[in-house]
């Protein structure tokens, strides 16, 4: 138990450095000129560098379901829509896609 | 509008990924019951780390003896973008002392950020990323706690198909930053073009996120150049 409770607190205290970090460091670089919208750029090259992989390495109801979820959000903005449309490309064209 | 009207904002505006997220924390859930976590200690973990890619990847070594090495290495790796989120709010919490920036951090979260950019100039963001904050970690407790429940019921399903859900929701994030942004998307396809090239010749994951990082960034720092010369 005692592990467990260690275990869990570490992560806790992980996340939530990396979360204050990076506002912190920001803090320190924000009298430069022009810099804020180079650090509001930088979450978008994180998600790009997480997506760009997964897509690579996905399978074929992925990729579907991918490129399902990235025309309805250029269409309609609905989040919710293509999400759950993504998931059921997922779930149902998984097995016939993917054998 | 006031911090309080914000953060009322915020939650009001969350029912988009509050779903995703509870689709998530349900099978957070269920992989948290599989491992042999107990109840309240998952819940525990969703209360106090509140992050979902964090919590699956501790997930992956979670067993007796817990390797708490590569448990921190996994989830410091996939929180690194918590980093630069962190970064990125730095011109937008201004005006609040520092113990209110301080413990309101710990609720920063992926969505919240993102549409926090798109609000209207008077919506304070600090207020915003709270509410939204506390809209999602009412979903990720109440779908953990209807995952470790309904364990058994969902034992049938091929949760595997569904692991792909977690670039699904990054997906439609990076489509709020493509169709929200005033600037060409040039560091963002940089980015992803060089995660690929990274990915090709078997560079190690922390590696592919910091190289393709390190390049949208020097992109961006091209674009504002041109920009504001």
């Amino acid at each position: 138990m005692a592990e467990t409770l260690t275990a869990i607190a570490m992560m806790a205290a992980i996340v939530y450095l990396t979360r204050a970090t990076g506002y912190f460091v920001g803090l320190q670089l924000r009298h430069i000129r022009g810099i804020q919208p180079v650090l509001e750029a930088l979450p978008g090259c994180a998600f790009m560098a997480i997506l760009a992989p997964a897509v690579r390495h996905g399978s074929p109801s992925e990729i579907l379901a991918m490129a399902c979820v990235v025309l309805i959000m250029w269409r309609t903005n609905n989040v919710v829509l293509s999400t759950v449309v993504g998931m059921l490309v997922l779930l149902l064209g998984g097995p016939y896609l993917d054998s | 509008m006031t911090t309080r009207q914000s953060l009322v904002h915020g939650i009001r505006t969350s029912a988009d990924y509050f779903l995703s997220t509870f689709i998530f924390g349900v099978m957070f859930g269920i992989a948290a019951q599989a491992a042999g976590l107990e109840h309240w200690q998952a819940l525990l973990m969703c209360a106090s780390v509140f992050t979902a890619s964090g919590q699956f990847a501790a997930l992956e070594f979670w067993q007796a003896p817990l390797p708490l090495a590569t448990i921190a290495l996994s989830v410091f790796l996939v929180s690194t973008r918590n980093i630069l989120l962190g970064m990125a709010m730095t011109h937008h919490f201004d005006g609040h002392s520092l113990g209110r920036r301080i413990t309101w951090l710990f609720l920063l979260n992926d969505p919240g950020v993102v549409n926090s950019f798109l609000q209207p100039a008077e919506v304070d963001r600090l207020g915003y990323v709270t509410g939204y904050g506390l809209s999602m970690m009412t979903s990720w407790l109440l779908s953990t706690f209807i995952g470790l429940n309904g364990a058994q019921l969902f034992a049938a399903l091929d949760l595997g198909a569904v692991s792909f859900a977690g670039p699904l929701v990054l997906a439609t994030m990076m489509m709020l930053f493509f169709k929200s942004s005033k600037t060409p998307p040039t560091p963002w396809i940089l980015s992803g073009a060089t995660a690929l090239a990274l990915v090709e010749i078997g560079s190690p994951d922390y590696a592919v996120l910091l190289g393709s990082v390190l390049i949208g960034m020097a992109a961006a720092i091209w674009q504002t150049r041109r920009r504001y010369g």
